[in-house]
C-alpha cells in the first residue's frame, strides 16, 4: 500500500507534529487552518508591537525631519529657555525670561557702556572665566585668567595676564600662554602656581590636547629676573600627567597649588568624578616632572558630580594672618573648596587634613564638600586662593559671569568680571564659617565720604540718602532693630529662604530692611540688599541676608532671581553690612563677610546720574535705625601696561 | 492535493511567525543603539524631533551621549545656516517695512547662533567642558525665540517653521549636553 503519511522536508518542520494519521481529509484541514490563523495572529501581534519604535520617523514628516513647510500661519509662541540648565531640568541657575510674552529689551550703547565696571578686573574686551595661577613676585601681584581672544563667549581659551602693585590698579600684559603645542592645542585651561624653596615658580595647568584629552602640563617663567614674568616656557616633556585608570579623559582638570609633606615631597589635588561622585585625586612629586598617584581620594562625596577648580589650604584657628599652603601645625584647620559643574556654585568645608593617610575629614558631615556652605550666594564660580607672602594673607579670587542675555554680551563686546580680591580667614566666633573681606587696598579708591548716624526708618518707609552719584560706592552700614519688636513678634514654623520668598516687597514682622541700590527716583528700578529676620515657633531668631534682582531692571531679558542665605548673628552683634557698588556689579558682605552675595544688575534707567541710593524698611512691626558711612569710589584705571616692547594684543 | 495545500499553509504560517520573531530579535540586536537615542531623547523637551533628527544621521547608531550631542549640534548648525539664508533671501524681495525690520533683527540673531552659539556648544562637547555647551545651545534657543518675538504684531511670519525647528532643536541639544555634566 502507498504510505499516506506525509514526509515533511527538514526545513519546515519546527517542532510541529506531522505524524497525525490522516483518517479523514476534513479534520486536519480545520486543524491546519486554525494553526495557520493562530500563528498569523501571533505574527500580526508581534509586528504591531514592534512597529511603534520605528515609524515615528516616517509618520512625523514625510521627508527630512528638519524640513519646514511654507505655511505662513502662526501657532503657539515658542517657549523661552533659561540660560542655565535646559528646560525640563532643575532651573537652579539663571532664569532669563519671566514669561513668553516679554520682549528682548532694546539695549542702546549708552546703557551697555554704562555696564562696564570702574574698579573690578576685566580685560578690554571679549570673554573671561576662571582665575589662574595668582601670585606675588618681585613687587608685583600677578593675575592670569581664562580668556577667549576672539569672542564674548567661551572658546579658544588661552591665558590672559595682568599685574598690579596693590591688587586694585591692574595693567594688562601680553597673553602668557597660548594653545601652541599638541598637549594644549584644544585649550590652555586652568592651573595653579607653586613657589619652590629657592623662590622659583612652577605652574601646573590643564591642557586640552589635540585629541581633546585633558592632561596636566608644567610651565615656568622664561626669565626669573623679569618681575613682569612676561614670557613663559612649557616643559619639553609635557604632558606630565594624563588621566589615570578609572578616570575619563574629560574629567581631569584644574590642579591645585602644591603643598609640602613632612617627607619633603610636593603634594597636590585635582578634581574629577566617578559616575556621579565628585572626587579629589592626589599626587606626590619631587620635581614636578615625575608623579606618584596616591591611592584613594582626598575626599569623595556622592551625588555632587564633577569637581572643578579644587582648592585646599590651611587657615589659622587663632591668628589673624593667612598661612602658606604647606603649613600643617596643630593650631590649623584645613579648608577644602570645590566648584560644582552641576550647579555652577562654589562650596567650602572646614575640616582636618590627615597627612599620613591622605584624607580630609570635615568637621560637620552635614556640610561636607559640595553640599555645605558657599563662598558666595550670588554669581561666583571657579574661585581660587593664593598665599600672599607680601602681606601674610590668603587672598581669594572669583569669576563673576554675566546675568544678562548673550545677545547683549555680543552687542557690548565683552563678558565677565572678577570679584575684588578678598582676604580669607576662619571666623573664630562661629568656627564654621570663613570670613571674606575686600582687600584693604581698595580703601585707596575712596574719595569723598558721607556719614549718616542713627537714621530712623519706620516700618513701611523709604529714606533717600544724598550721596551724589550712586554708581561707584563703598557703603559700610550698621542696623539696629527695635528690641521690643523682636520680643513681641509671634513666631511661626514657616521656613524662610531668600530665593523662594517674594523678595523685598514681601513684608514680614521683622523684615525686610536694608538698602535700595542702583534705584531711580521713582523706584521703578531698584536692587534691594537687605536683612530679613524670621522668628521660629520656639522663639529663636534667624537672620537672612538677601539680594533681590526682581525689580533691578525694567528689561526682562536679565536675571531676576533673589539670592541669599542665612547669616549667623551672635549675641551682642549688630547687623552690619558692606556693599561695593560698581556699575553692573554689586558685592555685598554681611557681618564682616560671614555671608557674601555678588550679583550682576543691568538697569536701564537707574544709570549714570539717575542712579540713587535709599534706605528702606518694609517690616510691618519693627522700626529700624541705621548708621552708615558711604564713599564715592574712584576708577582703578585698568589699562594696558604702558610702553611695553613686545605688546602682542 | 489537499495535503500539499495544508502543507503549504503550515509552512506559510511558520514562515510568518519566524519572520515576526526575527523582526523582534533584530530590533533587540540593534536595541542598544536605538534605545540610547530613545532614552536620551526622553530627557529632552521635544522627543519626536530629537529621535528623528538623530536617526537621520548614520553616525547615531554607534554613538555615545557625547556623540549624540555632537550630531545634534551639527544638525542644528545646518538648519540655522539654512534659515539664515532663507532670511536673507526674503529680505531681498520684501517690500513691507515692518517685515523688513523684523527680518533684519533675525539676521543678527542668526549670525549670533551660527557664529558664536553653535561653535561654543560644539567646542564644549568635543573638549569636555559641557556647562558651556549647555549655555551655547540655550543661547541659540533664546536667539531664535527673540527672532520670533519680532513678528508678534505682524500679520505674517514667513520663517515661523524654520525658526521653530531651530529653537526646539537648540533646546534638545542643550538637554543632551546637560547629561554630560
Amino acid at each position: 500500500m502507498v504510505d499516506t503519511r506525509p514526509f515533511l522536508p527538514v526545513s519546515s518542520s519546527d517542532g510541529s507534529n506531522p505524524s497525525e494519521p490522516l483518517a479523514n481529509g476534513r479534520k486536519p484541514m480545520k486543524a491546519l487552518l486554525s494553526i495557520f490563523f493562530g500563528l498569523l495572529a501571533v505574527g500580526l501581534l508581534a509586528a504591531l508591537l514592534t512597529s511603534n519604535n520605528g515609524s515615528d520617523f516616517v509618520t512625523e514628516n514625510e521627508h527630512d525631519p528638519l524640513a519646514s513647510s511654507t505655511t505662513t500661519t502662526k501657532s503657539e509662541p515658542l517657549r523661552p529657555l533659561s540660560r542655565g540648565p535646559a528646560a525640563g531640568v532643575s532651573e537652579k541657575s539663571n532664569r532669563l525670561f519671566a514669561d513668553e510674552n516679554t520682549v528682548a529689551f532694546p539695549w542702546n550703547n549708552s546703557m551697555l557702556s554704562w555696564q562696564r565696571t570702574a574698579f573690578h578686573f576685566q580685560p578690554e574686551r571679549n570673554w573671561m572665566n576662571d582665575p589662574n595661577g595668582p601670585l606675588f613676585y618681585k613687587g608685583w601681584y600677578h593675575f592670569f585668567y581664562q580668556y577667549n581672544p576672539h569672542a564674548p563667549v567661551w572658546g579658544d581659551i588661552v591665558w590672559g595676564h595682568a599685574v598690579s602693585k596693590d591688587l586694585i590698579h591692574w595693567l594688562h600684559l601680553p597673553l602668557a600662554m597660548v594653545a601652541d603645542h599638541t598637549y594644549d592645542k584644544s585649550g590652555v585651561w586652568t592651573g595653579s602656581a607653586t613657589f619652590l624653596p629657592d623662590g622659583k615658580i612652577v605652574m601646573l595647568y590643564t591642557g586640552s590636547n589635540a585629541q581633546a584629552v585633558q592632561v596636566q602640563n608644567l610651565a615656568y617663567p622664561a626669565d626669573h629676573s623679569d618681575p613682569l614674568l612676561i614670557n613663559w616656557i612649557k616643559y619639553s616633556g609635557n604632558p606630565v600627567l594624563v588621566p589615570p585608570p578609572g578616570i575619563l579623559s574629560k574629567d581631569f582638570r584644574d590642579p591645585t597649588t602644591a603643598w609640602l609633606t613632612s617627607e619633603g615631597k610636593w603634594r597636590f589635588a585635582i578634581g574629577s568624578k566617578v559616575n556621579k561622585t565628585g572626587v579629589a585625586l592626589v599626587y606626590d612629586t619631587k620635581d614636578f616632572i615625575n608623579y606618584e598617584k596616591l591611592d584613594g581620594f582626598l575626599r569623595a562625596v556622592d551625588g555632587t558630580g564633577m569637581w572643578e577648580c579644587v582648592d585646599f589650604f590651611p587657615v589659622s584657628k587663632t591668628g589673624e594672618n593667612g598661612l602658606d599652603t604647606s603649613v600643617n601645625t596643630p593650631d590649623v584647620k584645613h579648608v577644602m573648596k570645590v566648584s560644582l559643574d552641576d550647579d555652577r556654585h562654589d562650596y567650602y568645608t572646614v575640616g582636618t587634613y590627615h597627612e599620613k593617610n591622605v584624607t580630609f575629614v570635615p568637621d560637620d558631615l552635614t556640610i561636607d564638600v559640595g553640599i555645605g556652605l558657599r563662598y558666595d550666594y550670588g554669581v561666583y564660580y571657579a574661585a581660587k586662593t593664593f598665599y600672599d607672602q607680601n602681606k601674610n594673607r590668603r587672598v581669594l579670587w572669583g569669576w563673576i559671569g554675566e546675568s544678562d542675555s548673550e545677545a547683549a554680551d555680543l552687542q557690548k563686546g565683552w563678558a565677565s568680571v572678577q570679584s575684588i580680591p578678598r582676604t580669607v580667614l576662619l571666623d573664630k566666633k562661629t568656627g564654621t564659617h570663613l570670613l571674606q573681606w575686600p582687600v584693604q587696598e581698595i580703601d585707596s579708591l575712596r574719595l569723598n565720604s558721607y556719614e549718616f548716624n542713627h537714621v530712623s526708618i519706620q516700618a513701611g518707609s523709604v529714606v533717600p540718602l544724598e550721596v551724589g552719584p550712586a554708581t561707584q560706592l563703598d557703603i559700610i552700614a550698621e542696623f539696629k532693630i527695635e528690641k521690643e519688636a523682636l520680643e513681641k513678634a509671634t513666631g511661626s514654623n514657616v521656613t524662610f529662604s531668600c530665593s523662594s520668598s517674594g523678595g523685598a516687597k514681601e513684608r514680614g514682622a521683622l523684615g525686610p530692611f536694608g538698602l535700595l541700590v542702583l534705584a531711580d527716583d521713582s523706584l521703578s528700578e531698584q536692587t534691594p540688599v537687605y536683612f530679613y529676620i524670621a522668628k521660629g515657633s520656639d522663639g529663636n531668631l534667624k537672620t537672612f541676608f538677601c539680594n533681590d534682582q526682581s525689580r533691578s531692571s525694567v528689561a526682562s531679558d536679565v536675571n531676576k532671581q533673589i539670592y541669599g542665605s542665612m547669616v549667623p548673628v551672635l549675641k551682642g552683634e549688630n547687623l552690619s553690612l558692606r556693599v561695593l557698588v560698581d556699575h553692573s556689579i554689586i558685592e555685598s558682605f554681611a557681618h564682616g563677610g560671614r555671608t557674601v552675595i555678588t550679583s550682576r544688575v543691568y538697569p536701564t534707567r537707574a544709570i549714570y546720574g539717575a542712579a540713587k541710593l535709599f534706605l528702606f524698611n518694609n517690616a510691618t512691626e519693627a522700626g529700624v535705625s541705621a548708621s552708615l558711612k558711604i564713599w564715592q569710589m574712584n576708577s582703578a584705571f585698568i589699562r594696558p601696561y604702558p610702553n611695553l616692547d613686545n605688546k602682542s594684543r | 492535493m489537499k495535503n500539499t495545500f495544508s502543507l503549504a499553509l503550515l509552512q506559510l504560517s511558520f514562515c510568518f511567525t519566524f519572520f515576526a520573531l526575527t523582526h523582534i530579535s533584530a530590533l533587540e540586536l540593534h536595541g542598544h543603539g536605538a534605545s540610547l537615542i530613545e532614552t536620551t531623547c526622553q530627557r529632552t523637551p521635544f522627543y519626536n524631533l530629537c529621535v528623528s533628527t538623530l536617526r537621520s544621521d548614520p553616525r547615531s547608531s554607534g554613538a555615545d551621549v557625547a556623540g549624540l550631542a555632537r550630531i545634534g549640534a551639527d544638525k542644528l548648525k545646518a538648519k540655522a545656516t539654512a534659515t539664515l539664508r532663507q532670511i536673507t533671501a526674503l529680505l531681498k524681495v520684501t517690500k513691507d517695512p515692518n517685515l523688513t525690520t523684523a527680518l533684519r533683527e533675525c539676521v543678527d540673531y542668526y549670525n549670533a547662533i551660527v557664529k558664536y552659539d553653535i561653535p561654543e556648544a560644539v567646542e564644549a562637547v568635543v573638549k569636555g567642558d559641557p556647562k558651556f555647551g549647555v549655555e551655547g545651545a540655550t543661547d541659540a534657543a533664546n536667539e531664535a525665540d527673540a527672532c520670533g518675538r519680532g513678528f508678534k504684531n505682524q500679520p505674517r511670519f514667513p520663517i515661523y517653521d524654520s525658526n521653530k525647528v531651530v529653537h526646539d532643536l537648540s533646546a534638545v541639544v542643550a538637554s543632551i549636553v546637560q547629561l554630560l555634566l
